[in-house]
């Protein structure tokens, strides 16, 4: 990350593809009216190994916010995230971090 | 219907003569859903929902995704179905599951509450039947009867887990 001293870069040294390739991924998991809370908590703990209390904060931001990244990295380790998510019928997304 | 405990490794439930038949013929209209031609339930919104778009922004994206992931996800959820059918006794009695098998009744309730829950239009606000003498009210009182057969089975794994048992 550039300070206040870092020389100003010219614009086309750095490409909108390099920044991206720099973002990172995330897997996002939506609100749903069906599934259950208690289920959507033990679904993260036993998909991400995540604490019974980092589960149930998780779930509790779907809940209330409508939405919570569950977990971020390269593109194939998000798309692999994301299906197994769907395997259990939790309504989740990948994309680039925004 | 008796919930489903925790003895030992394995969950327990008792299921009536009723339930079973239900849960039976449930099974085998999911199965159907399931071995459909997608060309056929294109737009199916029960369909749309146990086969979500995994990325939503760039279709491009999203088209690779299915193509790379729906052919599975297929595979696993008739696995899933099969073995829940496999377990259930057709006439009523307990249903004795190990972890794998607990796991299989999980995801697969899951596809059957998003089913009935998607077609019946299952908002945060619903409630349980006034009148479950009607049609609408007969399906959504199996949608809440199977509701209460997935949270006793997540409670007695998650208890589990938890090393409480």
């Amino acid at each position: 990350m550039a300070g206040p001293l870092a020389p100003e870069r010219a614009p086309d040294t750095t490409t909108d593809e390099e920044f991206d390739l720099d973002r990172p991924w995330v897997t996002v998991v939506w609100d749903d009216p069906v599934n259950l809370m208690t289920y959507v908590t033990f679904v993260l703990q036993e998909l991400f190994g995540y604490d019974e209390p980092t589960a149930t904060q998780l779930m509790l931001q779907v809940h209330h916010e409508g939405k919570a990244i569950v977990s971020s990295g390269p593109r194939e380790r998000m798309e692999h995230d994301t299906n197994r998510l769907h395997a259990y019928g939790l309504w989740a997304t990948y994309q680039r971090d925004t | 219907m008796r919930p489903f405990r925790r003895r030992g490794e394995e969950v327990v439930a008792r299921l009536v003569d009723a339930e079973a038949g239900i849960v039976t013929l449930l099974l085998d209209q999911l199965e159907q859903l399931l071995t459909a031609d997608r060309a056929d339930t294109g737009g199916d919104p029960v369909v749309e929902r146990l086969f979500p778009a995994g990325h939503t922004s760039d279709p491009e994206v999203a088209a690779e995704y299915r193509e790379l992931t729906e052919d599975g996800l297929r595979t696993g959820k008739a696995a899933d179905l099969a073995t829940m059918r496999a377990t259930l006794p057709p006439d009523g009695g307990e249903v004795r599951l190990d972890p794998e098998q607990a796991r299989a009744w999980l995801r697969t309730t899951n596809d059957l509450r998003l089913a009935l829950g998607t077609r019946l239009g299952v908002t945060a606000e619903t409630e349980p039947p006034d009148d479950p003498s009607s049609d609408e009210g007969q399906q959504l009182a199996v949608y809440y009867w199977l509701t209460a057969v997935q949270g006793s089975l997540v409670d007695a794994l998650a208890g589990g887990r938890a090393g409480r048992w």
